[in-house]
């Protein structure tokens, strides 16, 4: 999953700094990498996605993160978005729509 | 709105519903692993439970809501899929069928509803703990929570943002949500048709209007709410005073003062619009009105709502359809009669009217036939479910295909023939089918294979139902064909035709035991007369150790057939033209005696010749000096028929005998003649 949205952005000339296979993680990633941005599963192990968003924003109000989610996920994305994420993209992933998403978080 | 009228909507919606669960139970048994089915199952029971709620039928509702929070559980990998679980949800998806169709009687949990649902949490253990609460208040009825008034929300002051969603747009309610979040950044948001919360539940693209009050500029307020992503159109109205506002025509360009009327109470009722309202969370967006759940609202101006290009369908009754039909039926008969009148008259301007009016009938007519054809796969998808339990009833290891679901059929004869088809299935699996360890002696897959198909043959649609199991007994069904007396003693073989005869009679059965599945020699009999009954036709073909197929020729519609006339004596006889492929002069050359019958000789085809003054038994020899032939055909049998005259063609109105079928054999129905004179029309397959 991560490897997919990797190859998609990779192609489309973006540079992965690092991954994360958990929110902590996440969260401690950011901080020691301050991204452009960040491309966040809601549902992970050990801290969610939304938690991790909060936590990112509080540390970093202008973070840019955008969520992937599962068709089925409306209320729980609602709420990444509550928590700070900037925008979203639904499973299975096309390429373009991912760009168009990351386009217009960092546009 | 009477809930009375929503009582069958409701009903018709959840067996579609409830086959489609039915469906991917199959297909989780057969080894689907995939999502697809455990979310589709999720779909079909969280849609019941929304509309039974809406309903008012609380046992339905929540044993829904029971099952769905199991269903959660396997969606969610808490519980894994056993053979028990998968018994216990195909006994519950009956249980939930059973309380659809009692629904409306009363609203007890029946025993069938307690029995599934104690069941599944012997499997699954544990109740579910989230609470549910059926969402109309008690006594509330359906009309009050209907005709609650149209949002006030963009009542007041402010800029109206009218916003239309891509009609691709995933997680739509999301999107919408993110368009709101955006105009907050620059202003007040006042509220929103429809409701913010409503608009965030929604699963669809959709169409809203948001009123916000705020100092930012109509394109700032474009560039915010683009910026929330896959909006295909922005429109800023903005708002000087403070009158009402339209409510639910976002594309008016007009400022209509004053309120929407009153909702009139709409016949119609729009379908697709149904399963994803419904599909709103319940918990966090209880459904308010149950125009919401019936789309009732769209009813006023489904073209200015949904910006998705979903196809716009209206539900009507059968009934409704039948009466059209009976009216064009009547028309078409009343243009025959006209088009006689104005051949006598002679008058080219009303030849000239009458050849335009005669072509808008035809095109009437055509639609309407066109309005009532759906594909057999309305009825087959319930087939699967049956064969693997009637298969598993008896032991046996089935794999049953469908083609041919898109063909399409005239509702009516489809009403007719599910009965039918579901009495050769079970013969198929019972009789035809053998135990897998049989077929495994003789050699073949241990799984027999049944298959169900339907396709088109000009205007006919054919059903097969065939086996690859051990075939008809025939030295069986011979030597008591013999001892009932159906056929004479001395027969000494049954061809496929007369093999049908004698299991299509009433009573009659091969079989040493009844068993619960068939065997009380039935089946046949009853498919056959419903088929006739139908104007169709029933074929079989077996081959020994090979298998068996049973062959149903059905009209594409009913109603109305183009047919040939023709005279015997006084009498005129209707000969559907799907049958006959060509007529002739009567001439010597054409009839030779073989072995004491009159034959046809057509080219290089021999033929029976049949004189229909015999057929129908009217006696007396042909009064004019030539007699005519017509040469009738059905499937790959030919046969040759005299009459006195052909008069032409005409289309007619098949009006079938409400008596007794008995003695009637002949004709499949009766019409009334342009002229006003009743004919009979004829049963070509008897014939044959």
């Amino acid at each position: 999953m991560r490897t997919m949205v990797g190859d998609i952005l990779t192609q489309a000339g973006f540079e992965i700094v690092g991954e994360a296979e958990t929110g902590k993680q996440a969260v401690e990633r950011y901080k020691a990498l301050r991204p452009d941005l960040v491309t966040m599963d809601i549902v992970m192990p050990d801290m969610g996605g939304i938690d991790a968003v909060r936590e990112i924003t509080a540390f970093d109000p202008g973070a840019k993160v955008l969520m992937c989610s599962a068709m089925g996920q409306q209320s729980l994305v609602v709420e990444a978005i509550q928590a700070g994420a900037k925008d979203f993209v639904v499973k299975p992933f096309q390429p373009s729509r991912v760009l168009e998403a990351v386009q217009r978080v960092l546009g | 709105m009477d809930p009375a009228r929503y009582a069958d909507l409701f009903r018709t919606e959840s067996r579609e519903q409830l086959s489609a669960v039915n469906r991917a139970l199959l297909a989780i048994e057969q080894g689907d692993e995939s999502r697809e089915p455990v979310d589709a199952i999720f779909r079909g029971v969280h849609t019941i439970k929304g509309m039974s709620a809406t309903m008012g039928y609380t046992a339905v509702a929540e044993f829904s809501h029971e099952l769905e929070s199991l269903l959660e559980k396997v969606r969610d990998g808490e519980q894994g899929i056993s053979a028990e679980l998968m018994d216990a949800l195909f006994a519950a998806a009956d249980a939930l069928e059973d309380g659809v169709e009692r629904a409306r009687d009363g609203d007890a949990m029946g025993d069938s509803m307690r029995r599934a649902l104690e069941r599944l949490h012997d499997v699954a253990g544990g109740r579910s703990t989230a609470e549910f609460r059926v969402m109309l208040p008690t006594g509330a009825t359906l009309e009050a929570a209907a005709t609650v008034a149209p949002s006030a929300a963009l009542d007041g002051p402010g800029t109206l943002v009218h916003v239309e969603q891509e009609s691709t747009t995933m997680l739509a309610g999301v999107r919408a949500f993110m368009v709101i979040q955006r105009l907050r950044e620059l202003g007040e948001v006042h509220g929103a048709e429809p409701s913010v919360e409503k608009l965030q539940a929604a699963t669809a693209p959709q169409r809203f209007i948001v009123r916000v009050t705020t100092t930012a500029g109509s394109a700032e307020l474009e560039r915010a709410v683009r910026s929330a992503g896959d909006v295909a159109s922005v429109r800023i109205e903005e708002r000087v005073a403070a009158p009402a506002a339209p409510v639910m025509r976002p594309s008016t360009p007009v400022v209509i003062e004053g309120r929407m009327p009153a909702r009139p109470s709409v016949p119609v009722m729009i379908e697709g619009r149904i399963a994803e309202d419904i599909l709103d969370e319940p918990s966090a967006h209880p459904l308010r009105r149950a125009s919401d759940v019936f789309g009732v609202a769209d009813a006023l101006g489904p073209a200015e709502r949904g910006a998705a290009p979903r196809a716009r369908h209206v539900r009507i009754e059968l009934a409704r359809l039948d009466a059209l039909l009976n009216l064009v039926g009547e028309l078409v008969i009343v243009r025959g009669r006209l088009q006689a009148v104005a051949r006598d008259v002679a008058m080219p301007a009303l030849d000239e009217a009458m050849a335009e009016a005669s072509r808008l009938i035809g095109d009437l007519q055509a639609e309407i036939m066109t309005s009532r054809l759906v594909p057999v796969g309305q009825v087959f998808d319930r087939f699967p479910r049956l064969v693997r339990d009637v298969a598993r009833q008896l032991g046996k290891d089935v794999l049953f295909s469908i083609e041919g679901k898109e063909i399409e059929i005239d509702r009516s004869v489809l009403d007719e023939i599910g009965e039918p088809v579901v009495h050769l299935l079970r013969n198929a699996v019972d009789h035809g089918l053998e135990m897998p360890v049989v077929r495994e002696a003789a050699g073949k897959p241990r799984a027999g294979r049944l298959v169900l198909a339907a396709f088109r043959d000009r205007s006919s649609v054919v059903i097969t139902v065939k086996d690859d199991g051990r075939g008809i007994d025939r030295a069986k069904v011979l030597s008591r064909a013999i001892a009932l007396g159906f056929v004479p003693t001395g027969t000494e073989r049954l061809d496929d035709d007369t093999l049908l005869r004698c299991i299509a009679h009433p009573g009659f059965t091969t079989s040493d035991h009844v068993t619960a599945v068939s065997g009380r020699g039935v089946g046949v009999d009853a498919v056959i007369s419903r088929t006739r009954a139908l104007g169709g036709s029933v074929e079989l073909t077996s081959e020994p150790g090979r298998g068996t197929q049973m062959t149903m020729r059905l009209p594409v519609t009913l109603a109305i057939v183009r047919a040939l006339l023709a005279r015997v004596g006084n009498e005129r006889y209707a000969l559907p033209l799907t049958h006959v492929r060509e007529t002739l002069e009567r001439g010597p050359a054409l009839v030779r005696p073989v072995q004491g019958h009159d034959m046809l000789v057509l080219r290089d085809e021999v033929m029976p010749l049949l004189r229909l003054r015999d057929v129908v038994r009217m006696g007396g020899t042909h009064d004019a000096g030539r007699e005519e032939i017509v040469v009738m055909e059905r499937g790959d049998r030919r046969a040759g028929l005299i009459v006195d005259e052909l008069i032409g063609q005409e289309d007619i109105v098949v009006k079938a005998f409400d008596g007794a079928r008995d003695g009637l054999a002949l004709f499949s129905g009766a019409t009334i003649l342009s002229d006003g004179a009743p004919a009979l029309i004829m049963d070509v397959g008897s014939l044959l």
